[in-house]
């Protein structure tokens, strides 16, 4: 790894500071100018710096594509794992060291289509994690495949004509599944995203965020969807908060997507249940 | 006492034209403070009399906290719904500086002005959004004020609607105030207002109404500033902090959304491209570049103001 300039010390105010949260040594960071990731990730490091997790008790786990490297530059516990396998990962870390916090950096394609299967059971075992689902609706790092959250009639490497396919949306397939905590919120949002951020790693269950975020670099050229200002001013555009959700004429306002919390439910968490199977267990004189 | 029949004064008008004038009150204030309904009290008093009453409002504006205003004429015959600038009798203000906007409709020898100093300071008004910046809200105290109008009260009305118990009927002590500028027998006051304000809160109402009669009748003709708390509007007293940008160029790429999204518009990308300050003196510290910078490469501090200037140079 080439050595670069230390970054200047700075003065602190007491508001959050990133470089806490960073490995420095490897910034900049590789992502394209006006990615959407590095947003997000400043709203996790934030979320996490406000709920005081001590970076020893944190693991972050990523799957591949642009998401996956951007759990390489926080300083904490971090795993690179296989493409589409985080939440199954995880699902083995936080059972083997449930007092671990356990967030997952996942993009579109990672979690929704190589990892579908495992996004599904995640959401129906409930354990307690959070899955950061990073939707930037195109396979960045691997030359702009179609994803499955592309929007219809958008251009990508392997839709030259076109997309033809529907679209998933990662929030409904999260609650049917039964997450228990889904939310969704754009990067342009970024104290609201962390807000919500802190909601989902502070419930106890499986917590699932979608965050829109954008790709500047191909899925924007290749749609001419304008520079990164332009970009991630559009969210502002297509976003509907959910607390307006019965206040706004819905017929009005095509093609938005919802931010906000849209589910928090009660159901009982897998570790909790696990305990109490083994707890009985125990007091039975063992399993037969 | 304050009784003050309106047309009593009016100097050179013959008694003919005088009884011909509707009297004209123009109620103003802030969305959600009850203007409309002080003028619905006003306008079924005036008809109750034998008046013909014509009413004209604004309203809508509770939502947004904006000006909202009703005009109330009432005489033998009335033509016009609106009064002509000049033309007001009573003004009535439920909020400081809408009284103050509206003080030009008041008839400068015969007028009225009763305002309550409670202050809304308006979204407009905080247009600087640095810290310690000043409001843009009127500065003039109710001396200023009063000095220049015939007959004027200005009074914590809200304070006192506070004291009863119920910050809402705030109004309804205006209505008191009110209720001594006009030839109206205090019975037909209480009935009207009975009638207007929710079932539950007619006591507390009509224990109001009685407070802002008492309050003229203790204090005279102009409300002397003992009762009115006139310090600055919040705000003005915050320490200023000073915001101070710091760019690491090294780590920036350019992607201009910065330079965009600044709502001062203080940033700029120099000739290699990379983000700088162009207007220091306008950051008023919003944290949105820092937010929205993918790269972090954007540092905002908001500095007590005696940090050290090695610091705030680097």
């Amino acid at each position: 790894m080439n050595e670069r300039p230390a970054p200047e010390k700075l003065p602190r105010d007491g508001s959050f500071d990133i470089r806490d949260w960073l490995r420095l040594e490897l910034m900049p960071h590789f992502m394209c100018p006006g990615c959407g990731h590095g947003i997000a990730l400043r709203a996790l490091l934030w979320a996490l710096d406000e709920l005081r997790v001590n970076k020893d008790d944190l693991a972050v786990v990523s799957g591949i594509g642009c998401s996956g490297r951007t759990a390489a530059y926080i300083d904490a516990n971090t795993f690179h794992v296989t493409h589409g396998r985080p939440l199954a990962f995880a699902t083995g870390l936080k059972l083997a060291r449930p007092d671990l916090t356990v967030v997952v950096i996942s993009g579109d394609g990672d979690s929704l289509a190589i990892g579908g299967n495992h996004f599904l059971h995640a959401c129906r075992r409930n354990l307690d994690m959070t899955l950061i689902l990073l939707n930037n609706e195109i396979y960045g790092m691997t030359g702009g495949q179609v994803s499955p959250t592309t929007t219809a009639e958008r251009f990508t490497t392997t839709t030259p004509f076109g997309n033809n396919e529907p679209v998933f949306d990662a929030c409904e397939v999260a609650q049917a599944a039964g997450a228990t905590f889904v939310g969704r919120e754009a990067t342009l949002q970024t104290p609201n995203l962390k807000d919500l951020l802190k909601d989902a790693i502070a419930h106890h269950g499986f917590s699932v965020v979608e965050v829109i975020s954008d790709c500047t670099e191909i899925y924007g050229r290749k749609n001419d969807l304008g520079n990164s200002p332009e970009m991630i001013l559009a969210q502002k555009r297509e976003m509907r908060p959910e607390a307006y959700r019965n206040t706004v004429d819905t017929p009005f306002r095509p093609n938005p997507f919802n931010t906000g919390v849209l589910a928090r439910r009660d159901r009982p968490e897998y570790l909790d249940v696990y305990r109490a199977r083994t707890e009985a267990l125990r007091r039975q004189g063992g399993g037969k | 006492m304050a009784e003050t029949t309106l047309n009593d004064d009016a100097g050179a008008e013959n008694a003919e034209a005088t009884a011909a004038r509707p009297t004209n009150v123009l109620i103003v204030g802030v969305g959600g403070q009850g203007v409309i309904m002080v003028s619905k009290v006003m306008a079924t008093l005036a008809q109750r009399a034998g008046f013909e009453v014509k009413q004209s409002e604004v309203h809508g504006m509770a939502k947004r906290g904006g000006g909202v205003f009703s005009h109330v004429r009432f005489g033998h015959k009335v033509f016009s719904p609106t009064i002509p600038r000049g033309e007001v009798d009573v003004l009535l203000a439920l909020e400081w500086a809408e009284g103050l906007r509206w003080l030009n409709h008041l008839n400068r020898s015969r007028g009225t002005f009763i305002a309550d100093v409670k202050r809304i300071v308006p979204p407009f008004a905080c247009r600087n959004r640095a810290d310690g910046a000043p409001l843009g809200y009127s500065r003039e105290t109710p001396k200023d004020v009063l000095s220049r109008v015939r007959t004027g009260y200005a009074l914590n009305a809200s304070g006192m609607a506070e004291r009863l118990g119920n910050p809402r009927v705030a109004n309804t002590i205006l209505l008191g105030v009110l209720s001594t500028a006009l030839d109206f027998p205090e019975e037909e006051w209480l009935a009207v207002i009975e009638q207007f304000v929710p079932p539950k809160t007619v006591e507390v109402n009509l224990r109001a109404f009685g407070e802002g009669r008492d309050w003229v009748a203790r204090h005279g003709e102009v409300g002397p500033d003992e009762e009115v708390d006139f310090s600055p509007p919040a705000g003005l007293e915050t320490p200023p902090r000073r915001p101070r940008v710091f760019i690491e160029r090294a780590w920036c790429k350019s992607c201009d959304i910065c330079v965009k999204m600044c709502p001062e518009r203080c940033l700029e990308l120099d000739e290699a491209h990379i983000a700088r300050m162009r207007a220091p003196e306008r950051c008023t510290g919003c944290r949105l570049c820092e937010y929205l910078c993918p790269d972090f490469a954007i540092r905002v501090l908001r500095l007590p103001q005696d940090a050290s200037e090695e610091e705030a140079s680097a």
